[in-house]
């Protein structure tokens, strides 16, 4: 080996060197268990496998969710969306899974607004209470949408006004309760 | 001023023993990895529960569920990167610490030479183990925090000090050819 070679080697490996000690990978969240059930019983539906769509629910943990959470979501919702499975309705069940995860944010949101004016806020309690928020209301905003845009934009524009609060933490409660008032109308509505 | 030497020199024994030691620690790491996989996370995340604070939860599924999965994932990745760092930092300290022998004409400058590389060597990837010993008590940037100024940059640092030195030692060598 020449010490030309020698050289360009040990160049490489002194560059190489400084940018492995930042290295600790990219963290990119997965799904939690009632969003990967949702998110099959929703292509099963499109795909107009109700049979599958059925067996997803039936054994899946977004059925188990809905029972455990009986008491604070709107009466029949199971039997509303085991009923539009059995009649192959995907127009029901869409409605169904809606006020499902638009019932689920809201009480995240009552429990921040909750935790945060009980304790002291901090941001990353904030940040992480929206992140939670988020990732249920994202997967039916299309849905709201197609259904009601002010309620949809309402939405929006609480969770913005939010996510901006978490650099002003006291503000973080007021934002919440903005988040679950939005919310619980628009589960409401899409109750009646 | 002396023609470089016709055949490789040897580094120190104990240099050897130590790089042979390492490139063995990282096997039985990754070996260990893949054979106590559910054992590690779960006791990784029993810790993390028994230390809520340390990592901000909340106490809602919802919430917590993917705090806890950020972290399991970089209790993973600091034994998946001491595993790799160990394997190829047991590589990199054998061939310099060659280099060093054969090309260091004086005692004082190859000693200090494969010091600096061994040192590094060995230091910098057991800080990817450390850290993630670190993380169920002590939640994830503090710990890093911790790992990056009391062994990445103190070891990581030596490593690149003595390359560079090995470097100008190669040159100086070239030039004076």
């Amino acid at each position: 080996m020449t010490l030309a070679t020698l050289c360009m080697l040990l160049a490489a490996l002194v560059g190489a060197a400084p940018a492995a000690a930042h290295h600790t990978g990219v963290y990119t969240p997965r799904d939690n268990a009632i969003t990967t059930n949702f998110k099959q019983l929703k292509f099963s539906a499109q795909a107009g496998k109700f049979d599958v769509a059925r067996r997803l629910f039936d054994e899946g943990p977004l059925r188990a969710e809905m029972r455990a959470r009986v008491a604070v979501l709107p009466a029949g919702l199971e039997a509303r969306t085991r009923a539009a499975l059995e009649a192959g309705r995907a127009a029901e069940l869409e409605r169904a899974l809606m006020i499902f995860f638009v019932a689920l944010a809201r009480d995240l949101a009552v429990e921040a607004e909750r935790q945060l004016a009980t304790a002291a806020p901090t941001p990353a309690t904030g940040q992480r209470f929206l992140e939670a928020i988020w990732r249920y209301y994202n997967l039916v905003d299309f849905v709201v949408g197609q259904r009601d845009a002010r309620a949809s934009a309402s939405m929006r524009l609480a969770f913005e006004d939010a996510e901006s609060a978490v650099k002003d933490p006291a503000r973080l409660p007021g934002a919440f309760h903005r988040i679950a008032e939005v919310l619980g109308r628009m589960l409401e509505n899409a109750v009646n | 001023m002396t023609p470089p030497p016709a055949t490789w020199r040897l580094p120190p024994r104990a240099t050897l023993l130590v790089a042979v030691v390492l490139l063995v620690a990282a096997e039985v790491g990754g070996a260990s990895m893949a054979r106590f996989k559910v054992e590690l996370a779960r006791w990784a995340r029993g810790e993390m529960l028994r230390h809520p604070g340390v990592h901000g939860l909340v106490g809602v599924r919802d919430v917590d569920e993917r705090v806890l999965d950020e972290a399991l994932f970089r209790f993973d990745a600091g034994l998946r990167l001491f595993h790799m760092h160990a394997e190829g930092m047991a590589l990199v300290i054998i061939a310099t610490t060659t280099v060093a022998a054969t090309l260091a004409e004086t005692a004082g400058l190859r000693r200090m030479l494969t010091l600096l590389l061994t040192v590094g060597g060995v230091g910098y990837p057991l800080g990817y183990l450390l850290w993630s010993v670190l993380i169920p008590a002590w939640g994830v940037e503090r710990s890093k925090s911790l790992v990056e100024w009391t062994v990445w940059v103190p070891f990581g640092s030596a490593t690149i000090v003595a390359l560079l030195g090995l470097l100008a030692l190669i040159s100086i060598r070239m030039v004076r050819r």
